[in-house]
């Protein structure tokens, strides 16, 4: 491939277009946010009835840093790609102002976390799981906290963190997985380690 | 950056960044690290002064606007951040309601007379309605009512300085303050000034996406759910050209110099980060309004 014009041996010394694909990632990601805050909004009436269900759609937020871990494969990658995505939002005008960068970074801590546990060197579907489950719940209780001052009884707080992991795990955590798996299909990871090993097995 | 920066073009709401630099994202983001990468030492002793152009603060300064306008990113980013931090003090609705008095006295030093941040302040308003009504619905106080409000009007103290300072943040800028006055690692600043740029070109992107597949008769339905599958394989195109457009940017950048440049000599910048004294007014007044909270119930 082109795209590998800097070689790194360490997993550590991150190349150029690990970089600016970490970064990049982000902002796409921070236009489908943009774009999800409205369908958001939208729904959020549903949710009037329990309020705890709307951690289900929480998901979608975490899937910068996942994708972002899964395709670049460096320690601080997940971080790099849900802070870029939350100073999007937060460029655009978003509900929570300046807090979703907080949100941004507990997020990519979470996802940072469980692929640190397996020591940067697992990259499939339960890694990313795990990274969708550890961020949902650290980022379910920061809101819980600092947005919703802490108000709900315990019960509707645990369904609320529940529901986010639940969404973390199947939407960033599977569907973040397999949407790295479609990208490497359509050919566009050629400079990454996701989309080599598709071409060598098949 | 911006050779074109008229004064015009400073904003109503909205970054002037993400407008400033559509034209010529990854040119604008690569020339800056070549400036002191190579060309032996030509940079270091060439005409400086006469060269720096205008950073973006100076240039807002220069046109018109509520005094806020002549800040720069990390004065008007610590300041959010102090208000939100300030606004978790906050535990009952008359606190939140002082808090708030205040906030909204100095509506006029952050907003213009003649741009409206209304379109801002919508997800605000969204936003603290269903805090309100979910704690409702979902808390165990009382005094519902009560614990609602005071969990709505907290969240408008936490958000609203965040909302309406960051329109002014201009994401170039706060790329060259993070890196020369924070410290932070120049690469990774760079990078992510880079992808930022490319904001607008992604909302083209989409359009052409869209357009194309319209073409080849993969439009959306009627009903939702083939608006949201539509919605969600166009997103797909969208990163699919993304990360393509970052391995081009890459190797641009890398054809420059950008991934040797810092390592045998210091990385130079186009642009200088200059706290102001804007900067320190911004931040002592947002001190203040940050502590109000507090201070309301120390005293009261």
């Amino acid at each position: 491939m082109s795209t590998t014009l800097t070689r790194s041996s360490s997993p550590g010394r991150w190349r150029t277009v690990d970089l600016v694909t970490a970064a990049v990632l982000g902002v796409a990601f921070g236009v489908v946010f943009w774009g999800w805050a409205v369908v958001y909004a939208a729904l959020s009436p549903v949710f009037a009835v329990l309020a705890p269900l709307s951690g289900l759609l929480g998901g979608v937020w975490l899937l910068p840093a996942v994708v972002g871990a899964l395709v670049v494969r460096r320690p601080g990658a997940a971080l790099l790609a849900e802070l870029v995505a939350a100073s999007v939002e937060a460029l655009l005008g978003s509900h929570w102002g300046v807090g979703v960068l907080v949100s941004g970074a507990v997020q990519g801590l979470g996802v940072e976390i469980a692929v640190a546990v397996f020591a940067w060197k697992r990259w499939g579907v339960g890694v990313a799981v795990l990274g969708g489950v550890v961020a949902a719940v650290l980022e379910g209780v920061y809101e819980l906290f600092a947005y919703f001052a802490g108000t709900w009884t315990l019960g509707f707080q645990v369904l609320y963190v529940a529901c986010f992991a639940l969404s973390g795990a199947l939407v960033a955590g599977v569907g973040g997985w397999a949407l790295v798996r479609a990208l490497a299909r359509a050919g566009a990871l050629g400079a990454f380690g996701a989309g080599r090993e598709l071409h060598r097995r098949g | 950056m911006s050779r074109d920066g008229t004064p015009a073009a400073v904003p109503s709401g909205v970054p002037s960044g993400v407008h400033r630099t559509v034209h010529t994202p990854v040119d604008e983001a690569v020339e800056k690290p070549v400036d002191g990468a190579g060309e032996a030492g030509a940079a270091v002793d060439g005409p400086v002064d006469a060269g720096v152009p205008p950073t973006p603060a100076q240039l807002r300064s220069a046109a018109p606007g509520p005094p806020v306008r002549s800040c720069g990113p990390l004065s008007l980013l610590a300041v959010s951040l102090l208000c939100a931090l300030g606004a978790l003090a906050v535990d009952d609705w008359q606190q939140a309601a002082v808090a708030l008095l205040v906030q909204l006295l100095c509506l006029p030093l952050v907003v213009g007379r003649g741009a409206s941040p209304g379109r801002r302040l919508v997800p605000l308003a969204v936003a603290a309605l269903s805090v309100g009504w979910s704690t409702v619905l979902a808390g165990d106080s009382d005094e519902p009512l009560r614990t609602a409000a005071t969990a709505a009007l907290r969240l408008v103290v936490l958000v609203l300085p965040g909302v309406l300072l960051l329109g002014w943040l201009d994401p170039g800028e706060a790329g060259d303050h993070l890196a020369q006055r924070l410290r932070l690692p120049g690469r990774v600043v760079v990078a992510a000034v880079a992808a930022l740029g490319q904001l607008a070109t992604l909302a083209q992107v989409w359009d052409q996406v869209a357009a194309a597949r319209r073409v080849r008769g993969l439009g959306a339905g009627r009903s939702p759910l083939s608006r949201a599958r539509w919605a969600a394989s166009t997103a797909f195109g969208l990163l699919v050209d993304a990360v393509r457009r970052a391995g081009r940017t890459a190797v641009a950048m890398d054809a420059r110099g950008f991934a040797a440049a810092g390592v045998d000599a210091p990385r130079s910048w186009a642009l200088p980060a200059p706290w102001r004294r804007a900067d320190s007014v911004l931040l002592a007044a947002g001190a203040l309004v940050a502590a109000v909270p507090l201070l309301v119930r120390l005293l009261g």
